[in-house]
């Protein structure tokens, strides 16, 4: 495995660690992140959601929600899935923050908003060591099913990255292949650490 | 370890590497022999030591691993960094590995190579500011490094692996950053250098020996072009090399603003359709967006000006949602940071000074949040400051200045970087090639035309400029001799070129901006620039003692220093005081708001410091020639001689010369660079002339110049000298041609818009000269609007958008207006006038609706015009007032008001009159409700009450044409609004004669164009005013003419006349609605209507309706006709008896069978119609053939005993008389002494009637007593017959007398 892979969604918990779930799983070497200022879960209401700090333990919201409405989140798959989240990792990271694990060769976002702000926040960071990062957003709607899916998909999009040389010759065949096989909208764009 | 021992070592771990056979041994060696390498370095015989390993080193480069070449690329970083002097040697191997079959090692070489790059950049400059001098390995490294740089280029051009292409692309993107200044970036938190690249090309502002800040400006500009064309050039490029170009030039664009537009303008004209075939298209559309998105983000004033146009092209895109989320974002925090200007400026409230309030807040809440990164940039000029360790004089005027040293305007800023590019001589000349075409149009004219500004206006005076090639004001370490150069210095970090000392010169007079001067860098090097400047400070500080003390408490951050004695100071610059006037002058209007601030009151010490100057100066000038030879009597000589030239020229008044005077900046400079562009000054007359030069010279470019080639330029620069070419003749006059001659391909009309855009903001911004400026811009609109409309044909729409377009419309714009809408007098151009008229109109319409402000005046004009006295404009300005502008609700009850007005003025004028008139002639006059009836002038003409000469002119003036021309348009909103009708019912009655023919005329036209829709009206109908029924009247024939009038229509009617108007003329329209039962009650009132009146009611009746038929037979109708009882119904006779012979007329119509049909059934009817025997009468005389039926009515009236009804028995006889020989039958039937009476009435019939009855067959049927009447008698049985009648007969008679 010769890349450094990130997966980044919005609250680092749905999507991005079902991705990150699946890829550490297949061995591959992979982070994952947050871009909100919040890691947010669905509440009672849509209006009452679970507000959480970034770094704050999966164990912990795991340990609240539970104590709030067992019944509820068991239900909407949240206790499962905070579950699952704390035997990836401690905590969500926000990707904003995340400077000091150094350089990723390919971030992998699943929602449009979250790719903008991925590129944006790589054009605002010092691009000293001129290292290509390849950002591909393949757009996966966030619930558990979805979640599933994109993260298999991403998990293709990997072996095949992995299969090949040196992505930069070759990412625009990879990506419209891709696009085909699996009919999905993916865009990429590229940045520099 | 010793250092020979270390040099051992790694020489023989550099010969492993080398020829080692195992790849790890390799590596490791080579990491190993770096490591030494670098340790070793701080030795002081290194340099030693490195000549005797880099060869080795650089042997690696033709390793055939290409792990080996890669980690030697490392190593050579490594030791380039630490070891930058001895490394030179080291270079080659970068150069070479760029080119490296594996993508990967020559990926590797450009990100060292940058690396390499940027630290030798950041060590030139640095070394020369901390030596004042650059090392000579320094040198070479750099040259290396160009060479890398140009290498670099071309891979992102040659089609090669993609990965080192990327990086050579970002490699052109870090290019430019480092060699644009970035002196726009205030206010721009996310966009400030970042630490790795703490070069800032503004470091070079006080000028380098090696690194030259316009050659590096130049450098970076055809690396952006590189980018643009990669761009352009995209169906070439795999996709990802085409994001990135499209990242870069995002990131470009938002931190050199400079390039802001250039960057923009390319990602806009990105055309979808170049990418190439296999590129994911998706993704390079979403970098477009990425880069729009960027752009919304920043908060520079340059950026934020295009927002509307980012946000449209996101919508296109389908990103609104994302755009409005950061508008949301950068709208919060300019919120933000403008509160924390509040903030900040509450605290600083010791300097309470309007100007700060005055300041637009944007640029405050920039100066606030961008004080942490300027703090951060000048930090590197203290930072010098204290290790040089000089003894600086500090000005607080200037220090405090310097963070808004920023402010410069952007033209300022480019004047001196142009004149930096000057100075450069043939270096420049390329930069500057590049420079101009990459500044903004709108920009370039203003900096030609403020250097023409500048021309002075005293005579010419003799000055020469000196090349300076050192920066001696900029640099203290430079020129340690100058005593306050460290503000210029700290000054100098902040700002790009050495103009920053002379902006910070705080002279503040105003006036000086039209004083001669040309704001020149070169100028600002002069010794004498900073030298007079000093003097006049001094002046200041000397004139007001308190205030220099607390200029200096101003400058607390620096080290505070007396001001050195100003008797020192000039004297120790006496001999530099010989700069002309111009030069000391030239500050900008920025500074002075600033120092305004700063110093709140001392308007009283500048007006000291000026006047104190001004005599230095003046003193100063007349050893200007002297010292100029002194100094370098070579240029000055070729000075003299080209002024000379100049002078010469400008006597003879030579068309040619002066231009090139006046064009120094571009041309000159092109063509012989290192000529000095001397500095003249020029009367007031040669100003004159080099501006109309200067205009025809661009206009004649046009001719060469074909297509949009500065196109932009030439109109900015045009619409500057036309500002200042104070309504020449001439020269508008020129322009206006060949404005017109362009007219067509609509450059014409961005011109005249430039022009005019520019004197109105002149207008606007200078009051003082108010109406110059005023007086030129009118007389160029009216003169361009005139020249259009002499030149293009009517049907063109320039003319109507020059005026929507132009930034204000003077008086004398409407009355052209006017002029080409109501003209009479343009009688020259009659054959054209329609289509003026129409083109001024539609003018006036585009007009109303685009210049709300004005909008009155126009309305009034195209309001005149709809009452206008020739039929033709008015209908045209009637049409535009009724179908366009009635329908904008603004202006509507203006329109409304005005044609009422117009209405009642027709109506009212003679209403007076109208009332004398009645009070005169009221015995006279017929109580007929038709008062149009009478002939208005001869009334008038009898009324002796009248007989006042105005009244009856003004009545005669109101001729039907007059009427018309003020009814038209009143007529034209009621068809828009047809309760307006309302007011023409009633005033109908007061209306002349002539208003009532006008509106007679109207009205139907009215009525048909209003179609069905005529609720309003049913409105009027239903209660009409007194007087108005003649109208009514015919409004109601024309309403129902030619259909069946609805049942609304004639249910209002129909009450009408039975509770009001019991006129019967008003049902006529609708009578052929109307039933047989309906139509017979009334039948009386219709036959008692004036005869024509019948007719039309009569027509109607038979005609009746679609689906029911006539209300009445014809037949039906003469019944009716007849059973009017005059005495009953109250019709006079003679009226039926009209009625009757209108039937008779109507011969198609009341045929034989009709008249037959008719008079059966009347011939029935007890009693008879008093009529009855005179319609026989009539029918017999009509039809002839009746004759046979007739008979046989006369025998039917002879059994039912028609001489006892002795009005019939008159008729009867008559009919008899004159029906003979038809009649003879029916006559013999009469009793005998009836027939003895009308024997005895018309004698004439005796004899033939005697003849007739003597025939044997009719005598034998003959009673006796008849015979006896006819003389027959002797036959007995005649006699015996004649005897039975005589026996009845006598009562019988006796009783028809007594009826």
């Amino acid at each position: 495995m010769r890349l450094r892979y990130a997966v980044v969604c919005s609250s680092n918990q749905n999507r991005s660690m079902e991705a990150h779930f699946l890829l550490k799983r297949e061995g591959f070497d992979v982070c994952s992140y947050g871009t909100g200022t919040h890691v947010k879960l669905p509440g009672p209401s849509l209006r009452e959601p679970n507000v959480y700090e970034f770094g704050t333990p999966y164990k912990q919201m795991f340990d609240d929600l539970r104590r709030k409405d067992p019944e509820l989140y068991k239900r909407n798959g949240i206790l499962p899935m905070l579950k699952r989240n704390l035997a990836v990792k401690t905590a969500p990271q926000r990707w904003q923050e995340n400077g000091p694990d150094g350089q990723f060769d390919v971030v992998f976002t699943f929602e449009e908003k979250v790719f903008d702000m991925v590129a944006e926040d790589l054009h605002t960071r010092d691009q000293v060591l001129l290292k290509p990062v390849l950002v591909i957003n393949l757009e996966v709607k966030d619930n558990h099913e979805e979640a599933a899916v994109g993260a298999r998909q991403t998990l293709t999009l990997c072996q095949e990255l992995e299969a090949i040389d040196r992505w930069e010759d070759v990412i625009d065949d990879v990506i419209s292949t891709f696009e085909r096989q699996h009919r999905r909208k993916v865009v990429y764009t590229i940045s520099f650490y | 370890m010793s250092s020979s021992s270390q040099r051992e070592q790694a020489l023989s771990l550099l010969a492993a590497a080398n020829n080692h056979g195992d790849l790890a041994v390799k590596l490791s060696s080579l990491k190993q022999a770096k490591d030494i390498i670098i340790i070793s370095s701080i030795d002081d015989d290194f340099s030693l030591f490195a000549d005797q390993l880099f060869p080795y080193l650089v042997q690696l480069q033709s390793s055939h691993h290409s792990l080996v070449r890669k980690t030697l690329i490392e190593v050579v970083e490594d030791i380039s960094l630490k070891t930058m002097e001895h490394s030179p040697v080291l270079m080659p191997v970068l150069l070479t590995l760029l080119n490296d079959d594996d993508s990967v090692v020559a990926r590797h070489s450009i990100v060292a190579g940058t690396h390499i790059f940027c630290s030798v950049l950041e060590e030139l400059a640095l070394q020369f500011h901390r030596h004042g001098f650059v090392e000579r390995w320094l040198e070479e490294m750099w040259s290396w490094m160009l060479k890398f740089k140009d290498a670099v280029s071309r891979i992102a051009l040659e089609a090669r692996p993609v990965g080192p292409r990327l990086l050579a692309i970002k490699f052109l993107e870090i290019c430019v950053l480092l060699f644009m200044p970035d002196n726009d970036s205030r206010g721009h938190i996310a966009e400030v250098p970042k630490s790795s690249q703490v070069f800032n090309i503004s470091w070079l502002a006080g000028g380098h020996p090696v690194l030259d800040s316009i050659a590096l400006q130049s450098e970076a500009n055809r690396s952006f072009m590189i980018l643009l064309d990669l761009l352009r050039l995209a169906s070439g490029h795999p996709g990802c090399i085409t994001i990135s170009v499209v990242n870069s030039l995002a990131t470009i664009g938002r931190r050199r603003q400079v390039h802001y537009s250039s960057v923009l303008s390319a990602l806009l004209d990105f055309d979808a359709n170049l990418i190439s075939k296999g590129a994911h298209t998706p993704s390079i559309q979403y970098s477009l967006r990425t880069a729009f998105l960027g752009f919304l983000r920043s908060t520079h004033p340059v950026i934020m000006e295009s927002r509307e146009k980012l946000l449209k092209v996101l919508r296109a895109m389908n990103a609104g949602d994302a755009a409005d989320q950061v508008m949301r974002q950068v709208d919060k925090m300019i919120r933000n940071g403008e509160r924390a200007a509040r903030d900040a400026r509450a605290s600083k409230d010791e300097q309470p000074s309007s100007h700060m309030l005055k300041r637009s807040t944007p640029m405050d809440q920039e100066h606030i949040v961008s004080s942490d990164s300027s703090s951060k940039r000048s930090r590197y000029g203290s930072i010098i400051q204290s290790e040089s360790g000089q003894n600086h004089s500090v000005n607080g005027v200037s220090t405090k200045a310097q963070p808004l040293a920023n402010g410069l305007t952007p033209v300022e800023q480019m004047i001196a970087m142009i004149g930096a590019l000057l100075a450069e001589g043939e270096r420049g000349a390329e930069s500057l090639e590049i420079l101009i075409s990459q500044i903004h149009p709108d920009l370039l004219a203003d900096i030609v035309v403020t250097n023409m500004k500048h021309l002075p206006k005293n005579p010419p005076l003799l000055t020469t400029v000196t090349r300076q090639n050192g920066p001696p004001t900029s640099s203290s370490l430079g020129a340690p001799t100058m005593p306050n150069h460290v503000l210029t210095n700290t000054i100098s970090s902040e700002l790009p070129t050495t103009a920053s000392s002379t902006n910070l010169q705080p002279d503040l007079k105003r006036e000086s901006r039209r004083d001669p001067r040309r704001l020149d860098p070169r100028r600002g090097a002069l010794p004498g620039g900073t030298s007079s400047e000093h003097i006049m400070e001094d002046f200041t500080t000397s004139a007001q003692p308190g205030l220099a003390e607390s200029d200096v408490d101003m400058s607390a951050l620096f080290k505070r220093q007396p001001p050195p004695p100003p008797v020192l100071s000039s004297a120790e610059n006496a001999s530099e005081i010989v700069m002309p006037k111009a030069e000391t002058e030239s500050h900008d209007p920025e500074n002075i708001t600033f120092s305004l601030e700063l110093v709140p009151d001392e308007q009283a010490t500048q007006v000291g410091a000026d006047m104190e100057f001004n005599i230095v100066s003046d003193v100063a000038t007349p050893p200007i020639d002297y010292v100029n030879k002194e100094l370098n009597a070579e240029k000055s000589t070729d000075i003299v001689m080209t002024d000379e030239e100049h002078s010469l020229s400008f006597m003879d008044d030579d068309q040619l010369s002066p231009c090139t005077v006046d064009t120094p900046v571009l041309e000159e400079t092109s063509v012989e660079l290192p000529v000095v562009p001397s500095y003249v000054e020029l009367t007031e007359k040669q100003q004159k002339d080099i501006r109309k030069l200067a205009i025809k010279r661009i206009i004649d470019s046009y001719k060469q110049l074909r297509g949009a080639e500065f196109m932009q330029t030439r109109m900015a620069l045009l619409s500057r000298l036309v500002a200042q070419v104070d309504a020449d003749d001439d020269v508008i006059m020129m322009i206006q041609k060949h404005i017109v001659s362009d007219y067509q391909d609509q450059k014409g009309h961005e011109l005249v818009m430039h022009v005019l855009y520019h004197l109105h903001a002149l207008k606007m911004s200078d009051s003082s000269e108010d109406s110059s400026v005023a007086f030129v811009y009118e007389k160029f609109l009216l003169g361009v609007a005139k020249c259009l409309l002499d030149v293009l044909p009517a049907n063109d729409k320039s003319f109507s958008r020059l005026f929507s377009e132009a930034p204000f419309l003077p008086e004398s714009a409407f009355k052209l207006l006017d002029d080409i809408c109501c003209s009479d007098n343009n009688c020259g151009k009659d054959i054209r006038d329609g289509d003026r008229v129409h083109q001024g109109l539609g003018s006036l319409w585009s007009l109303i609706l685009g210049r709300p402000n004005n909008r009155q005046a126009f309305l009034d004009i195209a309001l005149r015009c709809a009452v206008h006295p020739k039929d033709d404009i008015r209908s045209k300005a009637i049409r535009l007032v009724a179908n366009k502008l009635y329908v904008i609700e603004i202006i509507s009850e203006k329109i409304e008001d005005f044609a009422t007005n117009k209405l009642l003025s027709a109506v009212n004028k003679p209403v007076s009159e109208a009332e004398q008139r009645t009070e005169g002639q009221i015995g006279s006059q017929e109580t007929s409700i038709s008062g149009s009836q009478i002939s208005e002038p001869g009334t008038s003409n009898i009324d002796p009450a009248t007989g006042s000469q105005s009244d009856s002119q003004s009545d005669s003036s109101m001729s039907p044409a007059l009427a018309q021309q003020h009814l038209s348009l009143f007529f034209a909103l009621c068809i828009k609004k047809p309760s307006l009708l309302q007011l023409v019912f009633d005033r109908y009655d007061y209306a002349p004669k002539a208003v009532k023919q006008a509106i007679h005329r109207h009205v139907p036209i009215l009525i048909r164009a209003l179609g069905p829709s005529y609720k309003d009206l049913l409105k009027i109908i239903s209660d009409p005013p007194q007087g108005s029924e003649n109208l009514l009247t015919l409004v109601m024939q024309v309403m129902c003419e030619g259909t069946t009038p609805s049942a609304d229509l004639v249910v209002t009617v129909k009450r009408l006349y039975e509770t009001k108007l019991k006129d019967a003329t008003i049902l006529i329209p609708i009578l052929s609605t109307f039933t047989k039962n309906e139509v017979l009650p009334i039948f009386p009132r219709l036959v008692q209507l004036p005869l024509d009146k019948f007719q039309t009611a009569l027509a109607h009746i038979l005609q009746g309706s679609a689906h029911m038929g006539p209300a009445l037979t014809p037949a039906e109708v003469l019944v009716a006709i007849h059973d009017i009882s005059p005495e009953k119904d109250g019709v006079p006779l003679k009226k039926v008896m009209d009625a009757c012979s209108a039937c008779f007329e109507q011969r198609t119509v009341f045929t034989q069978q009709v008249l037959a049909k008719a008079l059966n059934q009347m011939v029935d009817q007890t009693p008879l119609p008093l009529l009855f025997m005179r319609t026989v009468i009539q029918a017999i005389d009509a039809f002839p053939k009746l004759v046979d039926f007739v008979m046989e009515l006369l025998s039917k009236l002879v059994s039912k005993q028609v001489w006892r009804m002795p009005k019939l028995w008159v008729g009867f006889l008559k009919c008899i008389s004159q029906t003979q020989p038809h009649s003879f039958r029916v006559l013999l039937q009469l009793p005998s002494p009836q027939l003895e009476g009308a024997l005895n009435k018309y004698g004439s019939l005796r004899g033939p009637l005697a003849a007739y009855a003597n025939q044997p067959s009719i005598k034998a049927s003959l009673p006796r007593s008849t015979l006896q009447a006819l003389g027959l008698a002797s036959e007995p049985q005649l006699q015996q017959q004649n005897h039975a009648a005589s026996f009845n007969n006598p009562d019988k008679s006796a009783k028809v007398q007594g009826t």
